[in-house]
């Protein structure tokens, strides 16, 4: 608890150790005493218009009459200010969190009571389509940075008084303020509470993005392959799900909002499946799981046979296939995996390199890696078709990419040691990992296993309107215990 | 995680017809050589009849009670849990190497013939070892995914085989002696370990009705039925020669060009046989009073490779573990005698 001005500047001076953008602008107050107030900012958090206007200007022209500061900071709090974002409050900690906010705080010589003034006026991306989830038909508004704009992002698509933001902070240095976000109607009571505790329980001293929380987030003992935390840049996505009983977690500084529980199927839905007609948004969602299965699967069953079953291949294949690979020194095996990594590399390559060096990165690709290694005879043609089919068919359903690729590379060395049985067991394997992972206690795999028939009209098909809208169903109903239903 | 999550009871009718089927995938070779389709059919009839009364005890401790065998014994005095996890455990075991030995031998025979059976064994009980730490409910769960794998294989191995049959073929299989009817019986009561298995797990499947079993037992009743009549009709003469009928059936099946069916019946088996033995070694664990436990699991496991590699080593030992009567009894103690020993004691605390 503060007592004086002075007390405050110097500690705020040493907390800071005399940061060059901590500002405290000095004003004599028009009263008997002359008091003296601070406005403390930080350099570049605040709109400096904004501020004079709501806060400087008025308060250089009230005349107090002969009040204590307590009384002062009442006067200064319900009748001087003109803004709409003010709130009182006393001690350090919130001192230091309103000001790291991008709040102006108003602070009277003698009064222990100050007053924040949400001035924020940083420079953020605006609102813009996002890149990871384009959509032909439908908003092409994004979440971005600030969190109160992503709040109002929500708010705009669902004016339901049920929708309820509820503040958590987290990161003792970085101090990311968090918003659990819910519909009261429809989220389960026992998966918020989790969700809470969850959060309270991250010891974590910065939080930069949504990925630093998924792991927090995630249920304890249980595979980690596969995300059980959805992630999603859009907020119509994000509102369809808090419709189905979800929790979004939106965390200030990222527009990543995460999205709890979460389950497989949700993979390979798309705001555009809402918008086709059925069969169309029906085909899609088969391709999308098709594409699925041939990028987990091709190079793998291509390896098996290459390697140990040819007789699965028919025979043109066959003959084109051998006498492709009769022409390079490597085992198909090694011939996969080379060209896997090498293609991995290059996508890592085209992601990070300035867009103008992009062109350069896919000509040496296609060029020197592609058609030169075929001609030189390193690698055969079909080895690189099978590996490229596989490379396109995994960003079908881009968010799945990682597990993916792991998997594929874990494939193919089976495969290359046991072959089809190798691919079989491991299949075995991936798919117990799969059954046994739960998100927030609800099945990862729920509506195919365990199965429901209702549930169905929205996972390979996608159902009419007028069949989906008349029941929702929501996501706690999944679950096969008590503890979050 | 809690490994006693209650399931759906469908999900373990499921269960029970997807371990029958790998029963068809493995033991169709030990029928008998002269083998007559309409006695055969009568041999399956009174196999699977037999199942069905395997089943009764622990149905009727379900339904009444809504308990299994074993729940109910984990607040009886230690001896009698110890007899208990001694009974169930060495049927359990037993059933274990009964299935891995013609699992291993079939696929070292038809597929990999350089392979080693003990290092197959090896890998899958490796497997088995983590899908039984994860428990009942996950296996079951997975079962979704065998059974769409095991309707894509029978489609694809029944639908394959259409274009083949001949029913001049059957000449060969018409002429049973009635002297096979009692082995072939016996061989067709195998799917009885799965009321060995049932007594033991359905304590967390829910409201399970006798219904279920009926159905499940006739649906490996038509499986049995439909894989009898292609083998007959469709492979003929040629399969009375030939051990492992089913594979013979997979490599005939075929679609125009498209052939290459064993790869699904292999899947199949492979699968079948991982939830089989996985099941199992839950049923052990669960026997011991301690569901879920990696050293146990992982010790057991240990033991059935043993065993494997010594029914490998000695042949009376290997004929000692595919014996179906042995098998029948070890069923018998776990799915009869234990549930109906508790099924009694219940009425008379009730009287």
């Amino acid at each position: 608890m503060y007592n004086s001005l002075l007390e405050i500047t110097k500690d705020l001076q040493e907390t800071f150790d005399n940061s060059a953008d901590l500002t405290v602008r000095t004003l004599i107050l028009q009263s008997p005493e002359r008091r003296k107030a601070a406005i403390i900012t930080l350099e570049g958090m605040v709109d400096k218009e904004g501020l004079a206007q709501a806060a400087i200007n008025p308060l250089m022209a009230y005349r107090f009459g002969a009040e204590t500061p307590a009384q002062m900071v009442d006067t200064i709090l319900y009748t001087v200010l003109a803004s709409s974002d003010v709130t009182a409050f006393e001690g350090k900690e919130q001192l230091l969190t309103f000001i790291s906010s991008g709040f102006a705080v108003i602070t009277v010589d003698g009064a222990a009571k100050m007053i924040a003034v949400g001035a924020q006026g940083f420079p953020f991306r605006g609102v813009s389509e996002p890149e990871s989830e384009v959509v032909q038909r439908g908003s092409r508004e994004g979440f971005t940075e600030p969190l109160r704009v992503n709040m109002s992002l929500i708010r705009r698509r669902l004016k339901s008084p049920d929708l309820v933001f509820e503040q958590v902070t987290v990161g003792e240095k970085s101090r990311t303020q968090l918003m659990l976000c819910y519909l009261r109607s429809a989220a389960s009571p026992k998966l918020v509470k989790e969700l809470r505790e969850r959060l309270a329980a991250c010891d974590l001293e910065t939080v930069l993005a949504a990925g630093y929380l998924s792991e927090y987030l995630e249920d304890p003992h249980t595979s980690r392959l596969f995300s059980g935390v959805g992630i999603s840049e859009r907020p119509d996505t994000v509102c369809g799900k808090l419709t189905e009983g979800r929790v979004a977690v939106i965390a200030d500084g990222t527009p990543a909002v995460m999205l709890v529980p979460h389950l497989f199927v949700e993979e390979f839905q798309g705001v555009d499946d809402y918008s086709n007609r059925t069969y169309y948004a029906a085909f899609i969602r088969t391709l999308k799981y098709l594409s699925f299965m041939v990028s987990v699967f091709l190079p793998a069953l291509y390896t098996a046979f290459a390697q140990f079953h040819p007789e699965y291949f028919p025979t043109w294949i066959l003959i084109k296939t051998a006498s492709s690979l009769s022409q390079t020194p490597l085992p198909v095996t090694l011939e996969v995996l080379l060209i896997t990594f090498v293609y991995e590399i290059m996508k890592e390559a085209g992601l990070r390199i300035p867009k103008s060096l992009g062109h350069a990165v896919s000509i040496v690709g296609a060029l020197v890696i592609g058609e030169s290694a075929v001609t030189a005879g390193i690698i055969s043609s079909s080895t690189l078709m099978v590996v490229a089919t596989a490379a396109i068919c995994s960003y079908v359903t881009s968010p799945l990419y990682p597990p993916v690729t792991m998997l594929r590379f874990l494939l193919v060395i089976v495969a290359g040691v046991l072959g089809l049985w190798g691919i079989v067991l491991c299949t075995a394997l991936v798919l117990i990992s799969m059954c046994s992972k739960t998100s927030l206690g609800v099945p990862y795999l729920s509506s195919l296993s365990p199965f429901s028939l209702r549930t169905m009209r929205d996972v390979f098909v996608r159902a009419s309107w007028k069949k989906l809208g008349k029941h929702t169903i929501k996501v706690q109903n999944f679950a096969e215990t008590e503890e979050i239903k | 995680m809690n490994r006693e999550v209650p399931f759906s009871s469908k999900r373990m009718l499921l269960t029970l017809t997807l371990c029958a089927c790998a029963v068809i995938l493995l033991q169709n070779h030990e029928l008998s050589q002269r083998l007559s389709f309409p006695l055969t059919l009568g041999a399956m009839a009174a196999g699977l009849a037999v199942c069905f009364l395997f089943f009764i005890p622990s149905v009727l401790l379900k339904s009444r009670h809504n308990t299994d065998a074993l729940t109910l014994l984990r607040s009886r005095a230690k001896p009698v849990r110890a007899l208990t996890a001694a009974i169930c455990g060495a049927s359990f075991l037993y059933i274990a190497v009964y299935f891995l030995l013609p699992y291993t031998e079939m696929f070292c025979k038809k597929y990999y013939p350089d392979a080693s059976p003990c290092l197959i064994a090896f890998l899958l009980l490796g497997c088995c070892v983590y899908a039984a730490v994860k428990g009942v409910n996950v296996i079951t769960r997975f079962g979704i995914f065998l059974f769409v794998l095991a309707m894509t294989t029978n489609l694809l191995l029944f639908g394959g085989c259409v274009s083949s049959l001949d029913f001049q073929n059957g000449g060969a299989f018409l002429s049973g002696k009635p002297q096979d009817f009692l082995q072939d019986a016996l061989y067709f009561a195998t799917p009885c370990f799965i009321a060995a298995l049932f007594a033991c797990l359905c304590g967390s499947a829910k409201q399970f009705r006798v219904r279920h079993v009926t159905i499940a037992l006739l649906m490996t009743g038509v499986k049995y039925a439909l894989v009898l009549f292609f083998i007959v009709y469709a492979v003929g003469a040629y399969a009375a020669r030939q051990e492992y009928r089913t594979f013979v059936l997979s490599r005939v099946a075929h679609f125009g060009s498209f052939s290459g069916i064993e790869s699904f019946y292999m899947a199949l088996s492979t699968m079948s046989v991982f939830m089989i033995l996985s099941l199992l070694l839950c049923g052990v664990t669960k026997s011991v009073g301690k569901p879920g436990s990696l050293p146990l699991t992982a010790a057991l496991t240990g033991g059935i490779f043993v065993l494997h590699w010594l029914a490998e080593q000695f042949p009376f030992i290997k004929e000692c573990f595919t014996c179906p009567p042995v098998l029948i009894g070890f069923s018998f103690l776990t799915a009869v005698v234990l549930p109906a020993v508790l099924l009694i004691q219940k009425r008379r605390q009730h009287a």
